[in-house]
């Protein structure tokens, strides 16, 4: 029987050759990475949490860094219903929601109770454990996209219940009673509380939450080696076959609902805790958007895609409200894409040599042109900023030039990528690059509050498209 | 002796087409049955039956004297029937040995908080499934072992995802494994590594098996009693020889003879 000279696989064959096959930089990181055992992973993010407030006394930071943590653990909630046991559940920020409510409930003057925060905690989990069975009893009945309109209906029902439940009339009560706050939401919660420890500070807030988010983390990583990981991970591949390796599906899906439910519900609470508040909009659909983003950035189903997919979606925004921080990593973004994606790679330089003399060259022939159209620029706090304004022919009505400009420069971008022949593409490169750092320059910059989504939708869109498996999602294949 | 498995009349239509008609069959502890027919005969249908993804419209299904009519696909499958399936139904972005461990859900016990803890039980208890599903790998000698194991199932060529079924479907420890045309797919020399393997499984493992396969040298090597099906209605039972030569088999699969006058 061991005789294997037959049906010898030739791709299994050569699979260690060509996973061997990464070289220089990359193979020797590659080669790091799967040296280091899991437990070094955790101790490094561990390391470089708790190192933070140490190297920054920036509040600022310091509750990015906190958010990050937070939504981190949100996530990963997430990623245990639809990274695992892949149901498209569309109502999870709800469970955040419920969470913060609960939190808010049970220590606040607005109901007059005031629980310890860790028996607080433990009711919220508990809640949490049986909204998620509640919701998840659809989930018996429905797959996919039917799965994902009900639940999307559940979360919003739920927002509309905690804005409108302002005037609900109980029995034994004359008048109708508020029992939400609606828009104005609970304020004044109590701070969090535990063991002796209460938190005031942002830091303090901020070591809680990277607690949780490590405990959650360790959670996760254990659930997912291990029996119900695994029938979690083969009820998404294949139900049926599932099913018929003696798996009990419908017990299963509860479960990866109830449990995300209550990481979600714990993460809320926290939330709570943390800005000392709950209001409706605290919990709706931008929030869903978000969280799903960070796990399809990271890749479904990987827990340290998640931490990456956190750090990535609450830290781009965030640095894009500095201009000039921005701007630099904007240019740099550019010719880090242009390096890897140019080949031979000389024509990365020769690309940026002939761009920056397009614009030597066009600035004095438009001012020749139109004189009344220019102006002298006004200097900002960048030199940076500065030497690339000038370099532009910026003309006066900037704004309404730069609107056009982004048409143009989007026209020009569908035109480069429909160009086969490499020579012309390399010269329609030049005016689209000179563009795009004029729209840069004039709108985008100007207005970080759109370019800060429009930034994110644009990472998405790319890596969707290099790789549709997230960053450090495993690659998957469907039915071959 | 008692049978190990039995079907009592078992009847089955989807709206207008009968496609199981009054079937009877029983299979004896250690036997290898193999059920055969034209495509559509209603073989795969048979075993959808048993393994409770379709419940019969009249008739008894039972195993070891007792009905498995109204369970659930796995409380069958914990009942000690696993099976294969026709199109492959792997799990195919988890590792070999995921997919084989897997399998083992329901004859594991570890609760949540012996996972999330990792108790010094939870960790004997994976060690265990493990080794056992390593043992279940190492029946297909070299091709599905060392650094094959930590390999996605989609890598793997479509003969050993025929093997690497049939070790998750032994993972579930059944009595009786349902092999549904296990050599499809398979040149020659694969087919026969088949037939002993079937064999050796019996022999090795203590299976009982009943089998749907098209390849007449798979099922003649290695069947003790062969069933034929035509539109779901049992034409032919005996050794392979008998079968073989029977008339309705032959006239279902190839027609009636035009009489000569």
């Amino acid at each position: 029987m061991s005789k294997d000279k037959i049906g010898k696989d030739e791709w299994v064959a050569s699979y260690q050759q060509r996973s061997a096959g990464i070289v220089g930089w990359r193979g020797a990181l590659a080669g790091i990475s799967e040296r280091l055992p899991t437990w070094a992973w955790f101790a490094l993010v561990i390391a470089i949490g708790v190192a933070i407030p140490m190297l920054t006394s920036n509040t600022y930071i310091i509750r990015v860094a906190g958010n990050i943590a937070l939504m981190a653990t949100l996530a990963m909630g997430l990623n245990l219903v639809v990274g695992y046991a892949g149901l498209l559940d569309l109502g999870f920020v709800a469970f955040y929601g419920v969470g913060g409510y609960v939190y808010a409930y049970l220590s606040s003057d607005f109901s007059g109770v005031h629980l310890p925060t860790g028996l607080t905690l433990i009711i919220v989990i508990g809640i949490g454990l049986l909204f998620g069975l509640l919701l998840g009893l659809p989930s018996l009945r429905l797959v996919g996209d039917y799965l994902a309109i009900v639940t999307l209906g559940f979360g919003q029902i739920f927002v509309q219940l905690m804005t409108s439940m302002t005037r609900v009339n109980l029995p034994g009560h004359e008048r109708p009673v508020n029992l939400t706050g609606g828009p104005n939401g609970i304020v004044n919660l109590d701070p969090f509380s535990i063991l002796g420890f209460t938190a005031n500070t942002v830091t303090d807030y901020y070591y809680v939450l990277l607690a949780v988010m490590v405990i959650i983390l360790i959670v996760g990583f254990h659930l997912n080696n291990s029996r119900i990981g695994r029938a979690w991970r083969s009820l998404r591949e294949d139900e049926l076959a599932a099913d018929a390796m003696g798996m009990p599906t419908r017990q299963l899906k509860l479960l990866a609902f109830a449990l995300g439910a209550a990481i979600a519900g714990l993460s809320g609470a926290l939330f709570a805790a943390w800005q000392g508040s709950v209001f409706p909009g605290n919990f709706d659909i931008a929030l869903l958007i978000n969280v799903y983003a960070i796990i399809v950035l990271g890749g479904l189903g990987s827990l340290p895609g998640v931490i990456v997919g956190s750090v990535l979606m609450i830290a781009i925004p965030e640095i894009l409200r500095n201009v000039e921080l921005a701007g630099q990593l904007f240019y740099l973004l550019i010719i880090v894409t242009l390096i890897a994606t140019l080949r031979p790679r000389w024509q990365s330089v020769a690309l940026l040599v002939s761009v920056i003399v397009f614009g030597l060259i066009l600035k004095p022939i438009l001012v020749a042109l139109s004189p009344a159209s220019f102006a002298a620029l006004e200097a900002t706090s960048s030199g940076f900023v500065d030497t690339i304004r000038n370099w532009l022919a910026i003309p006066i009505e900037a704004k309404a030039v730069g609107n056009l400009a982004f048409g143009a420069l989007i026209l020009m971008i569908l035109l480069v990528t429909r160009i086969k022949d490499m020579r012309v593409r390399f010269i329609a490169l030049i005016p689209t690059l000179y563009l795009l750092s004029f729209v840069w320059e004039t709108r985008l910059s100007q207005e970080p509050s759109i370019t800060r989504l429009l930034f994110v939708g644009v990472l998405l869109i790319v890596l969707m498209i290099y790789r549709p498996n997230g960053l450090l999602g495993e690659r998957r294949v469907e039915v071959v | 002796m008692m049978n190990l498995l039995e079907l009592k009349n078992v009847s089955k239509h989807f709206g207008g087409l009968q496609v199981v008609n009054d079937l009877s069959l029983s299979v004896a502890p250690g036997e290898i049955l193999s059920l055969i027919g034209p495509n559509g005969a209603g073989k795969s249908t048979v075993l959808n039956l048993i393994t409770g993804l379709y419940q019969p419209d009249e008739g008894d299904i039972l195993l070891n004297g007792q009905s498995l009519l109204g369970r659930e696909i796995h409380q069958i499958t914990r009942l000690g029937i696993a099976r294969t399936f026709q199109n492959l139904r792997l799990f195919l972005n988890m590792s070999v040995i995921e997919n084989v461990m897997s399998a083992a859900y329901s004859r594991t016990h570890a609760n949540l908080f012996e996972i999330i803890l990792r108790t010094p039980s939870f960790r004997r208890e994976e060690a265990r499934i493990r080794e056992m599903a390593q043992e279940k790998l190492a029946f297909f000698g070299e091709r599905l072992k060392g650094y094959r194991l930590d390999q996605p199932a989609y890598s793997l060529s479509y003969a050993n995802r025929r093997r690497l079924e049939i070790a998750r479907a032994m993972m579930t420890e059944p009595k009786l494994l349902l092999l549904d045309e296990p050599a499809a797919g398979m040149n020659p020399n694969e087919s026969l590594e088949v037939t002993e393997l079937i064999g050796q499984l019996r022999d090795e493992a203590g299976l009982t098996i009943i089998l749907i396969e098209h390849d007449m040298t798979v099922v003649g090597g290695i069947s003790d009693r062969v069933i034929a099906l035509d539109h779901g209605v049992k034409i032919a039972e005996g050794t392979f020889e008998q079968v073989a030569t029977d008339e309705n088999v032959v006239e279902a699969y190839l027609g009636r003879r035009q009489e000569n006058k």
